[in-house]
Formats: structure tokens, sequence, C-alpha cells
């Protein structure tokens, strides 16, 4: 079983590496004894030009479970992100990373990128996972855009 | 009889006269709504418990095996096949579609075949309009460029497939075909479903293991992304054959998903049972406030309620009943009256203060407040009448005391019946010891007199009806708590009165020191107890169910559906 993850997961980093959407960034951690952890990935996706989120490059893990690509990975942003469908944990609420909702093992790790991309300046206002930005999208979008604004320059990569 | 009034033993008698026209009544009942079920061509497959001899308070029930409920799918599925000119398969997956209601899907399906094609995932959307199918109500995709890029890259796979073309066909032998999902190009067993996007076996094989096991989801879109087409069951099967026990379990649910759309049946709620009972009477809501559908799959221990998901017998009590006296025993409703009965709250900072002993002079450990335990106003005020209030009839203090008279008379009341409840509950748990001693007993019996095995059996069974009776008295106690005061409740209750203490001279009888002597005599005795008990628990159901039909019983609470 764990053949088919840690393959197709060898050959998503291939597929990566040979192109990849501009801007963004996809690798596999390091375990401590320096071989690589095809399971968890470190990723960055860059805000969309043109919206509050650009400039700011924002950090995401990705776990993969032993039975990827059946399931779906976990995204988690580190640290959490001020956005109405991330849970106050950092982790993403997109219905292609929930196997009971659009997740298809035929996703790729670019599609689930550019997927989350588009969440950022586009949240879900029917799917609300933490309160502080979905009460703030919801009743006052001017300090919402200026919040965010803020989240970028503090995001922009060194 | 130790009924020591008239009216109740003519009640009793009387309704022993009536059992049998009564049975005429529900039978006829029964076999007119039954033959709504198309279950004639395996009918005598069924094993309709009782049969004749029907109580009133039992109910008309057939037990199904798996194979049994997939005929009956069978039936509806070439039903469908043969309006629509469909695949069975097709028909199937359109049927689970529809949560099984053939009369909609008909509707349906006449009115825009394609439209309940595409929505059941049997059929591709049409081409015209470029966006994909309806999204779901929460789906966030990606940007629609690398969707397109990969639904492209698999149409040029599956051309060079092209001669072997059909709809769930494994095209083997494809040229340097590399799966999109595992990325390994030496398989060369693929398989696709009629959008053809075409996969290696393998990783179809574990996908539909890991949506059959770990969601237990019967219903399995494509793996490609936006593709909602199902594998129908002949691809299921295809993809699972080396790994029966995962497609068992797929037929499985496919059974499960049948039987909880058809209201008259359940599936049997006991661990890995896979028995479904069919119970037409109790299929509606309205039937339930008039019966107690106690059933049991074709396994004899299989005793759960059709109506409600308390899987043990409730008799007595309805199911809606049942339901609100678990729910108070459970909420701690109770607790806050024993709050409000037993203590009072400092007038001026407001906590929670219980009286413990000493004299009427409280001081707030609090906030230092000092005031009067009887009428609760400032100590200050009682000048020289220390410690003996003259305040007493004050309007509000009579209030606060006839409040505090009433939660207590309320919890009283409750403690009542739940005190019983829960001893009846108690002594059949400890049953199981009684069954190991009972065993022990009878051993001795065998030993020290002439009694043969079969002849110590008498012991056996009295436990038997001292559980099954105990659960009957503890239902008699909810019944009981929510019957409004009257005549009615007070025939309950002699009832409950009398199968009480015949359960309790049984007990008695059972647990007696055994003497070789007087042991013909003790069998005697446990032999006519026993019956009589039987007698007694028959006389308290068949009251109630009857009751429930004459509309007899008024509740002092608003019962759910009523």
């Amino acid at each position: 079983m764990s053949g088919i993850c840690r393959a197709r997961l060898a050959e998503e980093r291939k597929q990566w590496r040979k192109d990849h959407p501009f801007g963004f960034y996809a690798k596999p951690t390091k375990a401590p004894d320096g071989s690589m952890n095809l399971l968890e990935w470190e990723v960055g996706i860059p805000g969309k030009a043109g919206t509050p989120w650009e400039g700011g490059v924002y950090k995401l893990v990705m776990i993969f479970p032993e039975d990827y690509p059946s399931k779906p990975p976990k995204c988690k942003f580190t640290p959490p992100l001020f956005h109405p469908n991330v849970y106050p944990s950092g982790t993403v609420c997109l219905s292609i990373l929930d196997e009971e909702k659009s997740w298809k093992p035929a996703i790729t790790i670019k599609q689930v990128l550019l997927g989350i991309q588009e969440l950022l300046n586009d949240p879900n206002v029917n799917d609300p996972a933490q309160s502080d930005a979905y009460t703030m999208f919801k009743n006052d979008k001017a300090a919402y855009e200026r919040r965010v604004k803020q989240q970028a320059r503090d995001h922009i990569p060194k | 009889m130790s009924s020591d009034y008239e009216i109740s033993d003519d009640e009793n008698y009387s309704y022993e006269e009536e059992e049998e026209e009564d049975e005429m009544e529900v039978e006829d009942y029964d076999d007119g709504s039954a033959s709504e079920i198309e279950v004639d061509g395996i009918g005598d497959d069924f094993k309709v418990p009782g049969g004749s001899e029907r109580k009133v308070y039992e109910v008309d029930y057939m037990s199904l095996s798996q194979p049994d409920v997939e005929k009956i799918m069978a039936t509806d599925v070439n039903y469908i096949s043969g309006i629509f000119g469909v695949e069975p398969a097709v028909a199937a997956q359109l049927l689970r579609h529809m949560n099984w209601n053939k009369e909609k899907l008909t509707d349906k399906y006449m009115d825009n075949a394609s439209q309940v094609s595409v929505a059941a995932g049997v059929d591709l959307p049409p081409r015209e309009p470029t966006p994909p199918p309806p999204k779901a109500s929460s789906s966030r995709q990606s940007s629609t460029g690398p969707t397109r890029t990969a639904r492209r890259s698999v149409a040029e796979t599956s051309k060079t497939s092209k001669s072997t073309k059909r709809v769930a066909s494994p095209a083997a032998g494809v040229q340097s075909f590399v799966c999109p999902i595992c990325f390994d190009d030496s398989q060369t067993e693929t398989m696709a479903l009629m959008c053809e996007h075409r996969f290696c076996s393998s990783c179809w094989k574990e996908y539909i293991t890991s949506k059959v096991r770990t969601e237990a989801e019967c219903t399995i879109t494509c793996m490609a992304e936006d593709c909602n087409i199902v594998a129908l069951d002949p691809f299921v099967k295809k993809a699972l054959t080396d790994d029966m026990e995962t497609w068992e379990r797929y037929q499985e649910l496919l059974v499960r998903q049948f039987v909880s759309c058809i209201p008259h049946l359940k599936f049997c709620p006991y661990p890995s049972c896979t028995n479904t009972v069919s119970c037409v009477s109790a299929a509606t809501k309205s039937s339930l406030l008039t019966m107690v559908p106690i059933v049991a799959c074709s396994i004899p221990t299989h005793v759960f309620c059709f109506g409600c998901p308390i899987d043990a017998d409730h008799r007595p009590v309805i199911c809606a009943v049942a339901k609100m006296w678990l729910q108070k025993c459970r909420d701690d409703s109770e607790t806050a009256n024993w709050i409000k009965s037993n203590t009072k709250e400092c007038s001026k900072c407001q906590s929670t203060i219980e009286k413990n002993g000493g004299c009427n002079h409280m001081t707030c450990k609090k906030c230092k407040y000092e005031f009067c335990w009887v009428c609760m106003g400032p100590w200050s005020e009682h000048g020289t009448s220390w410690y003996s209030c003259n305040r007493y009839d004050e309007k509000a203090s009579v209030d606060a005391r006839d409040a505090q008279a009433r939660s207590r008379a309320s919890l009283e009341r409750y403690l009542h019946y739940y005190n019983r409840w829960a001893n009846h509950e108690q002594s059949a748990k400890l049953s199981m010891e009684l069954y190991a001693k009972t065993e022990k007993k009878m051993e001795e019996m065998q030993i020290t007199s002439e009694l043969t095995w079969i002849q110590v059996q008498f012991m056996k069974k009295a436990v038997d009806v001292v559980f099954k009776c105990r659960m009957t008295l503890k239902w008699t106690y909810a019944m009981a708590y929510y019957l409004s005061l009257g005549n009615e409740k007070e025939l309950f209750e002699d009832n409950q009165r009398d199968l009480e203490r015949a359960v309790e001279e049984l007990s008695e009888l059972i647990e007696a020191p055994i003497d070789p002597e007087t042991i013909m005599a003790l069998r005697q005795k446990v032999t006519d107890k026993t019956v009589y008990v039987q007698k007694r628990n028959e006389i308290m159901l068949e009251d109630t169910a009857k009751g429930y039909l004459d509309g007899r019983w008024s509740w002092n609470a608003t019962v759910d559906g009523l």
C-alpha cells in the first residue's frame, strides 16, 4: 500500500522540479539524519498579483497519509493564517482536500496548491473555519482587507 | 390472582376472551399491506415467529437474510431495467441515486432522462456547455487550467486504446501507458469507466478498497478530478476480483443503503449481523403511538425495537415515552431540582447555600451578608425577635416556600419511579450471576434427588422468566411516571403491583436453599409460580397494548407525535 504512496510522491517531486507555477515552492522535509521524508512537504504559496494577498508567500506543511492518494493530504499553514477557511490550527478547509467531498486520487500537488492560492482571495463563506477572519470578512470588508494586507507584508520572503 | 378489587379481574378475563377476535383483525390488516412488498416469490424462506399465536402486544414481522433482501432489490432493478431499457447495473445506480423511490425515479426519468442519468453518474454531461457538472455547495475548485491539462493527457492516453473502448472494459496491453495515479509505467492492466479516464487496475483496487473499507461508501466516483461518473457493480467486482472480502463488504453496503431507504425495513443493529427485519405495520411514525414493535432477526437473541434506537425490549412503553424517560434520566433536570429543593440563594450575591445545621441566622460565606434563612430578609431587621422569625407569613416568603415544596415533591415523585426502575435494571443485570448459581443448583439437584437433567430445567426456565418480567416491570415505571392521574393509571398500577409481587415471590423461591426432602414440592411450587408470573406478565403487556389501541392512556407530558 505504501508502495503507491511513496512512488507517487517521488514522481510528484520529479514533475514539480521539471515544471511548477511561478512563485511557488514545494519540497519534502528532511529527517534529522538527512534523509528525505516524502510524507511531509514544506511548501510556499504566493498571494495572487492584484489582490491584497500580493507580496506574501504563505508557508504550509503538507502531510500525506500512508494511503495517499486514496486519501488527500492534510494542508496546514505554519503559522496559522488569518483567513475565513483556515482553522485556528492552520489546517485548510477546502472541498478538494476532503475525501468525502471532491478529493480524487488524480488531483496533483500542483492542483492542490493552485486551489489553495485561489481560495486565498476567494473565501467560501458557507464553510467558515475560524471566527476572527469570518466575522471581519462578513461585517467590515475594509478592516478585513487592511488586516490581509498587513499579513501579506509580514509574509514577504526574506 | 391476588387482586383485591373486582374491576381489574373482570377486565383481565374479558381481554382473554376477546383475544382471538383481536388477532383476526390485526392479521387481516397485515395481510393487506404485506402484498405491497413484493416478497411473494421468496415467502417460503421467511420465518414468521409466533404465527397464529400472536398476542395483541406482539407485532407481525419477518426476518430477511442478506440474500433475501438482494432478491427484493433485484426485483426493483429488473423492473426499472425493463421499462427504461437500460442495463441492470445502470438501473441499480439510478435507483440508488433516487433512494429506491421507483415512482419518483420513473417520473423524473420520463421527464428528462439525460439529466437524471448525469446526476446519478451513469452518463456523461452533454458536451456543448463547457463548465463541468454542478459543483458541490462548498466546492472551491482549483483553477480550471490544470484540470484541463490533466483531462487532455488522460484523453490522449485513452486514444491508444480506442479499439477496446467499452464501458468498464479492461484495456490490456496498452503501449507505454503511465498511470496518472501511481506513475508506474510497468502496469499492463488498466481500467476506465465510460468517461475513459484510464488508470491502472491496482490503483482502482486501492481506491475502491479505501472507499469501501474506511468510508463505508458504496457510490464510488471516477478517480479523475471533477468527474462524477460512478463505478457500477460489474466494474467494482472486476476491480476487486482477488479481494472477495471487500467485494462482500461492498455488497453489504448496497443492502444497507437499500434498507435505509425503505421505511418498512430495518437492519439488525447487533454487531456484524447482516440480517434485515421487515415490519410493515410499524413503518409509519403514527403507528408507533399505538404499538411497541419489538422484533428479532433470525437470531433469537438479537432483539430490538423496530421503531427507535433502543436495542432492547422496552414494552410496554411506546417509543416516544421511552425516549423521554431515558432523556430525563440522562439530563440533569433532577440535579437542578435537588438544588432547588435543598438550597437557597443569598439574596445579595446569589451564591447557592445549603443549610446543614445551626440556627436561622445565616452569614453568607462569600459576601458576609447576614440574613434570615426562613424569610430570606436581612437579619438586622429582625431586631429583638432574634432566633425566631416573625416575618414568616410575608407573601414573598410563602411563595418561596411553596416553590421549594413543589420542586421537592417533584423530585420525590421522580425518585420514586427512578429507584424502582433502577432496581429492576440492577436485578436484571445480576441475572448472569443468578444463572451461574442456578446451574450449580441444578447440578446439586441431580445429585441429591432422583431428578434427571431434563426434570431440573424448570429452574433455568424460572430464571429466564424472572429476567424477562423484570424488564417489563422496569419499563412500567417509566410509563407510570408519565401516566396522568386517574382510574386508568390506578388499574395500570394494580397490574404492575400484581406482576411485581409475583416476580418477587418467584425470585425468592429460586434463591431458596435446597432440601432433598422438599425438592419435589419446591419443583411443583416453582413451576406453578413460573406459569403464574408469565400469565401476569402477559396480562400486563396485553392490557397496555389494548390501552394504546383504545386510546385509553393519557399522559402528563407532551408526547412527541401526539
